[in-house]
């Protein structure tokens, strides 16, 4: 069998999963592409050319300026918190105690959770008139009287971060977890005889063999919470007076509620590329760890 | 009064009892090793003289004052890790330096110590660097150098040469004995090597199933050792166990029909008796008690030549000096020293020659 032979073969073979991801993936990209440079709505015709003046529109609004900064808001301090709790709640599962094994399966439950349901429970935490936030904190006095959490600008989107932290630190704990499990005997027992009470041996000893897989989670975390969209538009749709809307649901209202296809396609190319940049910086960040880590 | 005391001490894990009444008292500037298979309970022992696991009953004391409850960086120890140990993110002086940093001593005096330390050690060079730019043995030496800066009551050691290669071990215990003779400070080292024991101890304890089978001197550990199981333990290739019987006008071995003309030691009132030969106890000559040996195999490691071979039934190790050739084949007539013979009840495996008691 000649190998020109084998190569054709293969191409050939490979072809239906090509004919598919040029279908389901290439063809919507250069699509969006296209859409991007004309005045095209959902509904109608195709539009015409515009140039890049849908972009130009996009990039200088207030509202892109407004909802980019609300989703910096969100995805900083959501990652942030997640990974404090996170690491906290693994080095306390970490720990020898009763019924350890039943809480670290517990543990793993927010965030095997649907979004979606996730979301909805948290509404009805939530709810300005049944709500067991509203609740609790006016049983241990803590507010005078019953207020919608969701429904003003100040506390809604802490109420969607707190939301958010609770389903998605249980990430970090587990990666965090089996890191600790990685964090050698000796070096610890090293440190005792050393003298080193627990904050020096959390910082000399645990931490450097959690930075790594840390950075992984860290990742995964930034770039999922910088795209957010589902909790977000089930709790507040982006409410009240757009203080949590955060750049997804700047595309879909763009694309979808205002029925502007073009300029939605050039918001959407725009998250694209911001997304992939954060990858490509955390892309770089990581193999520096990895190279740092030995 | 004794640099080091252990009283009675017993460690359980459960139902497992891993220590089952350790004794020792250790004089001040001995170097001890703790000689033992894996699961003997020698770094349970370690670990309990260094304060990280707590005794189930019994006691540890240095220089008369009691550890009990003592926390380990209050016990006046230093100690060295099989796998270093090493902060992986500390410079090469901060990690020697960091048991003076974490007990707050002036900056000055600690690099001071740190650097005096690194000299003895010869690694100056490398005080800047990471561990993990460092080889095996120089990651060993950082690990030595933190425990000298303390300069501690006791040493401990947990098997620190196992990670490093053949050759690199023997430079580091030919080092390690150097500092001792230096600074004759009192050390506690675990091992598994009985060549380690040997060439490092003062005074070695050899453990099994978490009792000391015997205590005393490289010397008497190898010469007269107290059981069967230090016997085999001790010494490479191991010392040669052979089945025999006493009968009239001497011992006969399993399987060969000549008598062998030795002693009957007082303590030997079974007749049933296990004889036990060093392989280097064997001469070819003519003073001695005369083995027969057909040779099977026949192995030249370099400086000597092991020879294994049938005598009746039993196998039998023999080494001689390189100089020496001897065929596969060959039939030898080897000649034991009658003070070469060791004599092991065939129960107990306690020694039984009239040298015993003293």
């Amino acid at each position: 069998m000649s190998s020109s032979w084998l190569t054709t073969r293969a191409w050939l073979l490979m072809l239906p999963l090509l004919a598919v991801m040029v279908g389901v993936i290439g063809w919507p990209l250069a699509e969006t592409v296209r859409l991007s440079f004309t005045d095209a709505k959902l509904v109608g015709t195709g539009g015409d050319y515009v140039g890049l003046a849908n972009y130009s529109k996009m990039l200088t609004g207030s509202a892109f300026q407004k909802t980019l900064w609300a989703t910096l808001w969100f995805a900083l301090a959501s990652v942030a918190i997640e990974m404090v709790v996170g690491v906290l709640a693994a080095l306390l599962l970490n720990e020898k105690f009763y019924g350890r094994t039943i809480l670290r399966a517990l543990m793993i439950l927010p965030w095997a959770l649907p979004t979606v349901v996730n979301a909805t429970l948290w509404r009805l935490i939530y709810n300005p008139e049944y709500g067991a936030m509203n609740a609790a904190l006016t049983q241990i006095g803590l507010i005078d009287a019953y207020r919608s959490w969701l429904g003003e600008p100040g506390s809604a989107m802490w109420a969607i971060i707190l939301a958010d932290v609770w389903k998605n630190f249980p990430l970090v704990t587990l990666i965090a977890l089996a890191a600790l499990q990685a964090v050698p005997r000796d070096t610890i027992a090293a440190s005792l005889v050393d003298g080193a009470g627990p904050f020096r041996r959390f910082r000399y000893v645990t931490l450097p063999h959690l930075a790594g897989p840390l950075m992984v989670a860290l990742v995964l975390r930034t770039i999922e919470a910088f795209k957010v969209f589902d909790i977000i538009w089930i709790m507040t749709r982006g409410g009240p007076a757009n203080t949590t809307r955060t750049l997804s649901i700047l595309v879909y209202q763009e694309g979808f509620s205002f029925q502007r296809a073009g300029s939605g396609a050039s918001l959407a190319l725009i998250v694209t590329l911001m997304v992939s940049l954060l990858a490509l910086a955390y892309g770089g960040l990581l193999r520096k760890t990895a190279g740092r880590m030995d | 009064m004794s640099a080091l005391a252990i009283d009675n001490l017993t460690k359980s894990f459960g139902d497992v009892q891993t220590l089952k009444g350790i004794n020792i008292a250790l004089d001040s500037g001995e170097f001890l090793v703790l000689l033992g298979a894996s699961g003997c309970g020698k770094s349970t022992l370690l670990n309990i003289i260094a304060g990280l696991a707590e005794p189930t009953s019994g006691g540890v004391s240095i220089d008369g004052r009691s550890l009990t409850g003592v926390h380990p960086k209050d016990r006046d120890i230093a100690m060295v890790f099989q796998s270093y140990a090493l902060y992986p993110n500390l410079t090469v002086a901060r990690n020697i330096g960091f048991g003076l940093e974490m007990r707050r001593v002036p900056k000055p005096e600690r690099e001071r110590a740190v650097l005096e330390a690194a000299r003895l050690l010869q690694i100056e060079p490398l005080l800047d660097r990471k561990p993990s730019q460092l080889s095996g043995g120089q990651r060993q030496r950082v690990a030595i150098g933190r425990a000298l800066v303390r300069q501690p009551k006791v040493f401990l050691f947990d098997e620190p040469l196992s990670n490093l290669d053949a050759k690199l071990r023997m430079e580091m215990r030919t080092e390690l004995k150097r500092l001792h003779q230096m600074l004759k400070t009192t050390i506690v080292y675990v091992t598994h090597d009985q060549i380690e024991a040997m060439t490092l101890a003062t005074r070695i304890a050899v453990m099994r199933n978490g009792k000391i089978e015997q205590w005393g001197t490289p010397e008497a550990i190898y010469q007269r050792p107290a059981t069967a199981y230090v016997a085999t333990f001790v010494g490479a290739p191991p010392m040669n166990m052979l089945a025999g019987i006493w009968r009239e006008g001497g011992l006969q071995i399993n399987g060969l029909d000549r008598m062998l003309d030795l002693p009957r030691p007082k303590a030997a009132k079974a007749d049933k008796i296990t004889l036990g030969i060093r392989p280097e106890a064997l001469q070819l000559g003519n003073d001695g008690i005369s083995l027969p040996l057909r040779v099977d195999v026949s192995e030249l490691t370099g400086p000597e030549l092991i020879v294994t071979g049938k005598i009746g039934t039993q196998r039998l190790v023999a080494s001689f000096p390189a100089r020496h050739r001897i065929d596969t084949g060959e039939l030898l007539d080897l000649r034991l020293p009658a003070d070469q013979a060791h004599f092991f009840d065939v129960e107990t495996g306690k020694r039984l020659n009239d040298d015993s008691h003293d």
